[in-house]
């Protein structure tokens, strides 16, 4: 898995690009609950996330509750088909918030 | 009348006895794949079948000619051979490599050996190379410039010797595809491969070797969905299976989950399937049965006939279905919402779930 970081107007745009499992989920957690200290609208684009499993699933809870905490956002957007069919059948596309159009910034 | 025929073979270094008994009748134009075990001799049938290692009994013909040590010069320019390490010259740019032969042993002129080798370089993509010298270039290149050179020859057969088995991943594929091509043009060849899918789909006939011979032999659909002797059912169910022993809760699931997506890759098993196949596993192992029991093992099997793919986990104990166990509903809700059905069984002390894709 890759992590790109983009800020576009007081915006955090991580990149995730690869698989979002129980081995590369430790890296998301690293990146993305501390940049709740700097930045209050983090989105995460699944563009390239081709698979996510339960490790991946528990790392968003931990950055919703870390963006609640914060008083910040936290923005799922451009979903791939496979990752959203495993959101769907975990329930968490009602948890989590969701863009599906492409944001070109 | 077959282009190359083999009678009661018999191949022995020293005492032991290698092939025994081997005939076989190859037509123009056939695509053999040669599988099997190791050490089945495989590179041994094709090294006797052009005397690089000649026979120590029986015959072979070469469209109808019996082959000896005095003719086997004449034979060779006629029937080509890849290897493994490609065997290029390696004081010889890639023209040279080519047009060498043609020049010494046919009495062709050079310019019009380099014509034509300018010709060949074009169809394996690599005429902008023709001026490289051999450690210039990729394996897959090497690989491509070495059957330039053989068909520089005009052969009529090619034995090729894993091809690609000394090849980077990345670079198998484009050996194959010129392989494919070959092999769409009519050439006659045989192939000693481990990339199944070649052997499926390109192939007129496969061969089985083990126990010394041609243990079995069939249309790819008859070997590889419905082979009819007990050593080539599991050869062809083992090839089709994935197997990971996870020995203690500090397991390294990057290898095992590294090996799942692998073997989704070979079977060609579609996006989706894959992803479920890949999930179901992870969370079975790493989060519902290791941190219950431990050690367990995983097997996870394709099969192309019925379009499912099961994966079992295995782990000793009391009789449990770990599903009920588990501490994780996440989890366990995505392993029962990927698979079609769940089954756990016990026998000998052995708990065993399986889950059908
Ligand atoms: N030159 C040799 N001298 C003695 N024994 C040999 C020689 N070449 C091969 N053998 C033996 O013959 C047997 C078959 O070897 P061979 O290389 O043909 O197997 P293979 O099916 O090609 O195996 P692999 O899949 O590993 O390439 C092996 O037991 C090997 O040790
Ligand atoms: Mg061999």
């Amino acid at each position: 898995m890759t992590i790109n970081k983009v800020q576009k107007n007081g915006k955090l745009i991580l990149d995730i690009e690869g698989r979002l499992d129980t081995a590369t989920a430790p890296q998301l957690q690293g990146v993305l609950i501390p940049a709740f200290d700097d930045c209050k609208e983090i989105a995460l684009d699944f563009a390239e996330l081709v698979y996510v499993s339960s490790a991946g699933l528990r790392v968003l809870l931990m950055g919703q509750k870390q963006a609640k905490k914060t008083d910040g956002t936290m923005t799922l957007q451009n979903v791939s088909d496979e990752v959203m069919e495993v959101l769907e059948m975990t329930g968490f596309t009602d948890m989590l918030t969701i863009e599906q159009q492409r944001n070109f910034l | 009348m077959s282009i190359l025929s083999v009678k009661n073979l018999e191949k022995r270094f020293g005492d032991n006895v290698i092939l025994k008994n081997v005939s076989a009748d190859i037509e123009k134009g056939e695509v053999i794949s040669i599988i099997g075990p190791s050490g089945t001799g495989k590179s041994t049938f094709l090294r006797a079948m052009n005397f690089l290692d000649p026979p120590t009994d029986g015959e072979v013909f070469f469209d109808g000619r019996l082959i000896t040590k005095k003719n086997v010069d004449a034979v060779r320019r006629r029937m080509g051979m890849v290897f493994q390490n490609f065997g290029l010259f390696s004081h010889m740019n890639v023209m040279d490599n080519l047009s060498a032969g043609p020049v010494k042993l046919l009495g062709v002129s050079k310019s019009e050996a380099e014509e034509k080798s300018a010709e060949l370089l074009r169809t394996v993509g690599l005429y902008e190379r023709a001026r490289f010298m051999p450690r210039q270039l990729s394996g897959g290149q090497k690989q491509r410039v070495a059957i330039a050179r053989c068909l520089a020859m005009s052969p009529e057969v090619i034995l090729f010797d894993e091809p690609t088995s000394a090849l980077d991943p990345t670079m198998v594929s484009e050996v194959m595809a010129v392989m494919r091509n070959l092999a769409k043009s009519g050439m006659t060849m045989l192939v000693v491969t481990h990339e199944m899918d070649f052997a499926r789909d390109v192939s007129s006939r496969v061969f089985y070797m083990d126990e010394g011979g041609i243990y079995e032999q069939g249309n790819p659909e008859i070997i590889f969905n419905n082979p009819q002797r007990q050593k080539t059912q599991a050869f062809i169910y083992n090839i089709r299976s994935y197997n990971y022993e996870v020995e203690s809760r500090d397991f390294d699931y990057a290898e095992m989950l590294s090996g799942v997506e692998n073997f989704c890759f070979r079977h060609a098993i579609g996006k989706r399937d894959a992803n479920r196949l890949q999930l179901i596993t992870e969370e079975l192992i790493i989060n519902i049965v290791t941190p219950q029991y431990g050690a367990c093992s995983l097997a996870v099997h394709f099969s192309e006939k019925q379009e499912t793919c099961n994966i079992s986990v295995s782990y000793k104990g009391e009789s449990g279905n770990a599903l009920d166990g588990a501490a994780d509903d996440l989890s366990v809700s995505m392993v029962k919402n990927s698979a079609k059905e769940i089954r756990h069984q016990y026998a000998d002390g052995i708990n065993t779930l399986t889950a059908v894709l």
